[in-house]
């Protein structure tokens, strides 16, 4: 501002402009000490130091009157670090070109104008114009970056920005107003405290912006208390959201089995891969508890991010439970779905072999027969050729209908049961097959083939792909539940998620409420892993 | 020959007794179930049981398990299993109890009267029978590159699976058309290739074959 406002004493106007012009640098200063105490490596605080000491030699460095110049120079700089300041709020870094590009302008032109004023190659009124030129300027470049920064941010966003903007907007509003008026010689003197004060609110309303976070931290123990009664989970994601700021916050459970977050109904929350999302980990005894999915202003507040999760914890563990069991009854849901699918798929194709393979060559056979009966005493060469005929038709049904029934159910498991049927694959196998098998009772028939399909599929990957020169099969009944394990020495790096036996396989195990483990390290053989509850 | 034959289905039963008795078999009795089976076979001491794997009670292995029993509890009575189905863990199973009067055949088999005979007469006289499905799927667990098995020439292989089958070098012989002698000779270099001591008796050859393409 121009070194004329500071007028001689006695003067009322003069007198409260100087007090406010103190205050604005004692605002500054101050919030500039508190920012770097709270945050001590965000770039805030420094620079809103710098403006309060910038200030203050601007208005009360003991200058002689014919460094009018100097002043002017002071001026600006302070002016040049405010807007660096507000552009940069509140990270305290310019990322982005177009900031940048304004920051830098607002420096340069100060530069220009310091230059002008203190080699005296312009007259002053010509430097302060320039210099008032330059200041409108920068203060409309500011004021635009920062109402189209504001309408591009997230509610939560523009929570932590509402109150530095607002009186940084306000204070350039008047500063861009105000300013040419007075340069043009208007009596507006009185207006120098306003404009003062409005300075001095920005460094304040920092300042309220940490208090407010102080109150939000508070909120954490009213979660604390609150959580304590939420029974029903979406009050946990809500509650969050609610403490965090964060409308649009998710949580996601960790699903240890399947390694996957899902949220409270057991839907999966996938992780954000960058973009306008980011996750913040909640782990509870050393392991992935949940994933809050929030808005990246919370970054900003990491406090208040990192005392919520804490308070959250025991909450989010007992809702994960929850989500746990929902998780596996949509999957329970989709895999019964997917068997019920494949069953029917099945029954259409066992349907149309029967109708056009089975039926069809079994109704050739009387009428085969019927020739070979008529043309039994007139040629008996041809009947007996005839009958021969029937007769290899005939066991050509039966082998199909032999491979229909394997189709339907393997024979040897309703024969021998899942260690006789188990003993067919390891004869059969090329590769030696150890069984250790501890299960004592029969076991419910759908255990029973889901197991043996288990083993079934293995060994046959095996077989084929593995290159193993032996695998072990181990079935083992505990505690309600059957153990499957089929493991062997090959080359692994079996992915379920390509077989589409595999995949199948996981369906089938599923749909009994049992779960599928393939481990399969790259050269490190493969381990397939089912548990299946049986009673 | 003495023939008891053990079958749930009547159609069936009554079918594989008329056969047998057509070629010239004395079948003294057909029962349905596995303890009239026992039974009778403990009454008759036949020189061949025909027995189906399916049967009452269970329609499990009933036949398979009475299969067993009667072989250690009357090794002078060869037991001829029958089945929908062959299994190669049923054959090893039956080969538990060694290779002398045992076999092991599809059902199918039936149809072809005289090469049926020929398996209860097989059998009958202490030798084995095994289905060629059965030796197709041993066979076909040897097909790693660094198998001996894969040393054999095609003729010999075919020689191979007939005598896996349980057939004589003279009913191999007349199977293929070559000369025995000359059966005598692939014989002699295929248990040379798959590192196996030759034997004279026929059973104990079956035997040594079956177990190495078990294994």
């Amino acid at each position: 501002m121009d070194p004329a406002s500071a007028l001689p004493a006695g003067d009322a106007v003069a007198a409260v402009t100087a007090v406010t012009a103190a205050g604005v640098a004692a605002a500054f200063v101050g919030a500039g000490l508190v920012a770097v105490r709270v945050r001590p490596r965000n770039r805030v605080g420094p620079l809103m130091i710098i403006i309060g000491l910038l200030w203050l030699l601007a208005r009360f460095a003991p200058l002689p009157a014919t460094a009018g110049g100097v002043r002017t120079a002071l001026a600006g700089t302070w002016a040049a670090v405010l807007a660096h300041l507000v552009v940069a709020f509140p990270g305290g870094r310019l990322t982005a070109w177009l900031p940048r590009a304004v920051v830098g302008t607002a420096y340069l032109s100060m530069a220009g104008v310091a230059v002008l004023a203190t080699t005296g190659l312009a007259p002053g009124a010509v430097v302060r114009g320039a210099a008032m030129a330059g200041a409108v300027l920068s203060g409309l470049a500011v004021m635009g970056l920062q109402v189209s920064r504001w309408r591009g941010s997230t509610v939560t966003r523009r929570r932590s920005l509402n109150p530095v903007l607002a009186a940084a907007v306000v204070a350039t509003a008047l500063f861009v107003a105000l300013k040419p008026v007075m340069i043009a010689g208007v009596a507006v003197r009185s207006l120098t405290p306003v404009m003062q004060v409005a300075l001095a609110a920005v460094p304040l309303a920092y300042v309220g912006g940490l208090l407010r976070r102080r109150i939000d931290r508070g909120g954490v123990a009213e979660l604390v208390v609150h959580l304590r009664g939420v029974s029903r989970p979406v009050g946990i994601q809500r509650a969050l959201a609610e403490v965090l700021h964060d409308p649009t916050l998710r949580v996601g459970y960790w699903m240890p089995e399947t390694s996957r977050y899902v949220d409270v109904d057991g839907r999966v929350v996938p992780p954000p891969d960058g973009g306008d999302r980011v996750a913040t980990r909640v782990d509870h005894d050393g392991a992935p508890l949940a994933l809050l999915v929030h808005d990246p202003a919370l970054l900003d507040n990491p406090e208040l991010v990192e005392a919520t999760c804490a308070a959250a914890a025991l909450a989010l563990s007992n809702e994960r439970l929850t989500a746990e069991l929902r998780a596996r009854l949509h999957q329970l849901d989709e895999s019964r779905g997917q068997v019920l699918r494949a069953a029917e798929t099945e029954r259409r194709r066992l349907e149309r072999d029967l109708h056009d393979g089975v039926q069809q060559r079994l109704l050739s056979i009387p009428m085969t027969l019927g020739l070979a009966e008529s043309r039994l005493s007139t040629s008996p060469d041809q009947a007996r050729a005839l009958v021969g005929e029937a007769k290899t038709t005939t066991l050509a049904v039966l082998d199909e209908l032999r491979a229909l029934s394997q189709g339907i159910h393997p024979p040897v498991l309703t024969e021998r049961g899942l260690l006789g049927a188990v003993r067919e694959l390891a004869a059969l196998a090329p590769v030696p097959l150890r069984l250790s098998f501890e299960v004592p009772a029969p076991l419910p028939v759908e255990v029973e083939t889901t197991a043996y399909y288990v083993v079934a599929e293995a060994v046959a990957n095996i077989t084929k792909h593995s290159g193993a020169r032996e695998a072990r099969v181990r079935a083992e009944r505990r505690d309600g539940r059957l153990l499957v394990e089929v493991s062997d020495d090959g080359r692994g790096g079996a992915d379920p998620a390509r077989g589409s036996g595999l995949r199948g396989l996981a369906d089938r195990v599923a749909a009994t409420g049992g779960t599928l483990r393939v481990d399969s390290p790259a050269g490190d053989g493969t381990l397939v892993r089912a548990v299946l509850p049986c009673g | 020959m003495r023939v008891v034959i053990a079958e749930d289905n009547l159609l069936l039963r009554e079918g594989l007794a008329r056969l047998l008795a057509e070629a010239g078999f004395d079948v003294v009795s057909a029962v349905a179930d596995s303890p009239a089976l026992l039974a009778e076979v403990a009454r008759h001491r036949p020189d061949v049981a025909v027995v189906d794997i399916r049967l009452p009670p269970t329609q499990t292995d009933e036949g398979l398990r009475a299969a067993r029993e009667i072989r250690r509890r009357h090794p002078g009575t060869g037991v001829l299993v029958l089945s929908q189905y062959v299994r190669v863990s049923y054959t090893v199973e039956l080969l538990d109890d060694g290779a002398r009067g045992v076999g092991y055949l599809l059902k199918d088999r039936v149809s072809d009267l005289a090469g049926f005979a020929a398996a209860v007469r097989q059998v009958g006289g202490g030798g084995s029978a095994f289905d060629p499905i059965v030796i197709d799927q041993l066979v076909g667990r040897h097909d790693r590159a660094d198998d001996p098995l894969r040393a054999l020439t095609g003729r010999e292989r075919e020689v191979l699976a007939l005598m896996a089958e349980g057939r004589t070098n003279q009913a191999v012989a007349e199977r293929i058309g070559i000369a025995e002698r000359t059966v005598e000779k692939h014989c002699t270099s295929i248990f040379a290739k798959l590192g196996l001591r030759a034997s004279a008796d026929d059973h104990r050859r079956v035997l040594a074959v079956l177990r190495y393409l078990n294994t």
